[in-house]
Parts: structure tokens; sequence; C-alpha cells
């Protein structure tokens, strides 16, 4: 029998076949630092953490060909503004909020598109931490301002144990030193909570030995932007040997 | 289904940008100005820039002057501009077109790494100076808009750096030891060859030397020349290239340069 279409039912079929596919996602992790802001994943093969302007940069959980789109969408418009009018007036705010966000309402709520399988992390450098921002975006478009750290991961759960962990830890600006094993510990977090359902906390151990036992298979990608540098480019990726000391005393 | 495609050009990016937003972008599209502009006398390009290798990079220096006719207009204009970590340019010429195609080159390098993932090659980035200056010829045919830069790069393929020089409608030359451009450089062009010749080449000499050198030259240049600045009133800029990215030189190196030249010391 043919069932007329529900528009409700429609988003929530949607919504729910997203949220599938997002669970098995490895989380990003997002702390602003004295120095600059970090943003830390585990990449399997292809990169993570992504350089999308001159104080913006990206990361993302999801479908690759979707993560791609959206990272493109991002530098296009970047710096299609950057250049027109100013590097001053490339925002995280008027990127996410004006430049993606619309689009991926769009492609959620109509039913003869395919919906973006992802959700995405931005990170935006300011001359002082207090100024940094971040932005999570969702695959219906919906986005979230964060200052001081921000999390995506595979679950609304994880995200707010890995958020409590965070704020526990965090109790000052950090600098790039201390803020790298705290990002390690939430990334455990992040993981091992979206793949459990009804733990209500994750134990810091838990969560190391999950994060040791994915390092198996995968590497940590660590970008950052840096408030003070001689270098043109703010974004670089920390080299492996830099991490080396820190993936050891986990 | 189209298939969207992905080339990281920049260029094409803009072109979009003005179809689909109906906005003018100036760099797209030459200034409506009669043939030849009737103050086509103002773009004399008077200054001096001048590009010396040293050991392991490419250093570059340029006075601070900028003058329309003979007027002087601005006397804290900066020729030497990061393109990005391995690249500068030195102009001399039009300010304000040289200025918005760094604005642009500078935007090109940078949208077609972060995009594709992968620098630009040495030779796609040298092309696409070409390529912005090809599209500024009928402004600077106009008598608006002529100026010439000197591209220093580190070249990591080769462990050195290099200089290249252009001309108006994109025409791209290596210079082995030195690059200069402006009015004042026509004058010492000469001394170059000189110092080479007697001394040996700038690629085999440190950096403090080169630096030395390249100041001086620049105040023979003013001495010579009534559009280049000099170095005594406002110190000249200069900025480096090498395997560790571009740096500028402190303006206190500068003034003991200055200083030691005035008072005698190889002066």
């Amino acid at each position: 029998m043919l069932t007329p279409y529900d528009f409700q039912e429609n988003l929530q079929q949607r919504a729910q076949y997203i949220r599938n596919r997002l669970r098995a996602g490895s989380p990003v992790i997002g702390i602003s630092y004295d120095n600059g802001v970090l943003l830390l994943a585990l990449k399997r093969r292809g990169r993570k953490v992504y350089e999308i302007y001159d104080r913006l940069m990206f990361s993302a959980i999801g479908n690759q060909a979707d993560v791609e789109n959206l990272r493109l969408a991002a530098i296009d418009f970047a710096h299609q503004e950057g250049f027109v009018r100013s590097p001053d007036d490339v925002t995280i705010q008027r990127v996410v909020g004006f430049a993606l966000s619309p689009a991926l309402k769009k492609a959620f709520g109509d039913p003869l598109t395919t919906p973006f399988v992802a959700r995405a992390l931005f990170a935006e450098l300011h001359d002082a931490p207090e100024g940094d921002q971040f932005y999570t975006l969702n695959y219906d478009g919906e986005f979230l301002p964060y200052e001081r750290f921000a999390v995506i991961g595979g679950a609304p759960h994880a995200e707010e144990q890995t958020t409590r962990y965070l704020e526990a830890q965090l109790t000052r600006i950090p600098t790039l030193e201390t803020a790298l094993p705290i990002a390690l510990t939430a990334w455990g977090v992040a993981y091992e909570a979206a793949q459990q359902e009804d733990v209500d906390a994750v134990s810091e151990d838990a969560a190391r030995n999950r994060l040791r036992e994915m390092l198996g298979e995968a590497q940590v990608e660590v970008g950052i932007l840096e408030r003070q540098t001689l270098r043109e480019n703010r974004f670089r990726l920390l080299p492996q040997n830099q991490l080396e000391p820190y993936l050891k005393r986990l | 289904m189209t298939i969207q495609t992905y080339s990281g050009d920049f260029y094409e990016l803009l072109q979009q940008y003005q179809a689909q937003s109906g906005v003018r972008v100036p760099l797209l599209s030459p200034i409506d100005a009669p043939n030849p502009a009737p103050n086509a006398a103002l773009e004399v390009h008077g200054t001096t820039v001048i590009a010396l290798k040293f050991q392991g990079g490419v250093l570059n220096v340029g006075d601070r002057r900028a003058t329309a006719a003979n007027a002087v207009m601005y006397d804290r204009a900066d020729k030497i501009i990061p393109l990005d970590d391995y690249t500068l340019v030195a102009i001399a010429g039009a300010y304000g077109r040289a200025m918005e195609v760094v604005r642009y080159l500078r935007h090109s390098f940078k949208y077609y790494a972060r995009s594709q993932l992968q620098p630009m090659s040495l030779d796609g980035k040298l092309q696409e100076v070409s390529r912005a200056l090809s599209a500024n010829l009928p402004n600077a045919l106009g008598g608006i808009g002529l100026f010439i830069p000197i591209l220093s790069v580190y070249d990591p393929d080769r462990d050195s750096g290099r200089i290249f020089f252009y001309d108006v409608s994109g025409a791209r030359f290596e210079t082995p030891e030195y690059g200069a451009a402006g009015s004042g450089s026509e004058r010492i062009r000469g001394v170059f060859d000189y110092i080479t010749k007697t001394r040996g080449p700038f690629s085999q000499r440190p950096l403090e030397e080169a630096l030395r050198e390249a100041i001086l030259l620049l105040d023979i240049a003013a001495d010579l020349d009534a559009a280049t600045g000099g170095i005594d009133k406002v110190l000249p800029t200069a900025r480096y290239v090498n395997r560790e990215g571009v740096f500028e030189v402190p303006e206190a190196t500068i003034r003991d340069i200055v200083q030691s030249i005035r008072s005698g010391g190889n002066g």
C-alpha cells in the first residue's frame, strides 16, 4: 500500500539515518590555549584537520565527500570575501552562519536531495585567547558558538560527557603543553562514550585505554593556529615527533 | 547530475563570483581610461628595489618613497611584500595596481594550497604572476597601472634562492645573481656587475654582507635618482627568504648599517 508523504516522518528518518552513520565517527576536540588554538583528531588515512583561511580552521566527522564539499565551500567563500572585501571580514560566524548553514538546511529538508552526512567543528583565532571562537555545524544546518573549548563526536551524549570533562580540566587558559594531554584524554572520553549507550561517565583510564588501542590503527593529528608567529601562515600541523612524548605518557 | 570540479584556480572563482553577483571585480576588468590616459606621465616608476642572492636565500631591499611626477606623495610605502612563506615580491611602478595584483597573488597561492592540500608549484606560481600581469596589460597600455615585479623565491628542490623578473606583458626571466627595478635601478645596474666580477658571486656570501651591499647600492641610487627615497630620512625595508621562510630584517639592524655607512665605515 502506498502511504502518503509525511514531512515529519521523512525528516525523522533522514535524521536517524545520518545519526547512525555519524555514530562511528572519530571525535574532534578543540581547545584555545595561550598562544593559539588547536584541533585534535585521529586520522586513519586522509587528513582530518584543515586550514580554511588565515585565522580559520576546520575538522569534521561524516561522509568523506560531504566533508570535502563543506570544506571547499568554506574555502571558496572565505577567499572570495577576503579578496573582494578584506581578510578582516572573513569571520567564523559569517562563514558558518551565512555561507554554509542555509545550504545544509536546504539539503536536509529537501526530499529530493541527499542530505549531508557531516558534523563539523570550526575554530577561529583572535588576538587574545578570550576572543577565540568555536562553532559546531550540524547536518541540518544548526550551528552553535562556543568559547575556550568545543567538541564534536558520534553522539550528543558523548559530546556532553566530554564537555563536562573539559570543563573540569580547563580551569585556566592552558599552554599547548598542558592542553595536549587534556585534548588526548578528552578524545578518548568522546569516542568511548559514543560507543556505549548507558554508561554515565567514562573514566579517564577507560578513555586512555581506548585511545591507546585506537593508536594501533590510526594517528593523532593536531592542527594549530598560532597567535604569535613569524611565518606567513598561522596554520600548521604539529609534526609527529612533537606529539610522540604526549602519546608515550598516555 | 553535474559534477563540480575544483581546480583551486582563484581566477576562476573570482570570475564565477563576478558572473553570479554582478559585482565588478576591478582586477578582472580594465579601468576605462582614455587611450592613452592624459596623466600617463604620472606613471614613471620612480623607485629602487633590489634583490640580491646570498648563501641559502634571497634578500630584497627597497626605498620607501612613492612619487607622482615630481611630487613626493608618501614616504612610507612598503614595496617588498611576502606572497607566502617561500615567496617575496618587490614592486616598481603604479602602486595601486601593483597592490591589487599582490593581493590577488597572495589569495591565489593560498587558495590553491588550502583547497588542493598541496602548495602551488614554483612554476605554477611564476605562471600565475605572468597571468596577472597580462590581465593588467590593458591598464599598462592605457598609461595607468604599469608596474614591474621582481619575484624572489626559495626553491626547495634546488635548496637555493632564485630571482625572477618580468616585463609589462608578463614575460618571465630568471636572473642568476641579482635583480633591480625602478628608475634608480638603471643608474646602479653596472655596479652589480662590478661587484660580482671583482668580489665573486653574491650567492656565495653571507646575509650580512649582502644586506650592507644592498643598502649602500640603494644610497647610491638615491644620490642619482630624485624619485628614490634613500636611506636617511626613512629607513629602507629589507626582507629575505630562505629555507626557514620569509623574514623581515629588524629596523635596528638596518639603522646600524646606515650609521656605519654614514660614519665612513666602508661607505
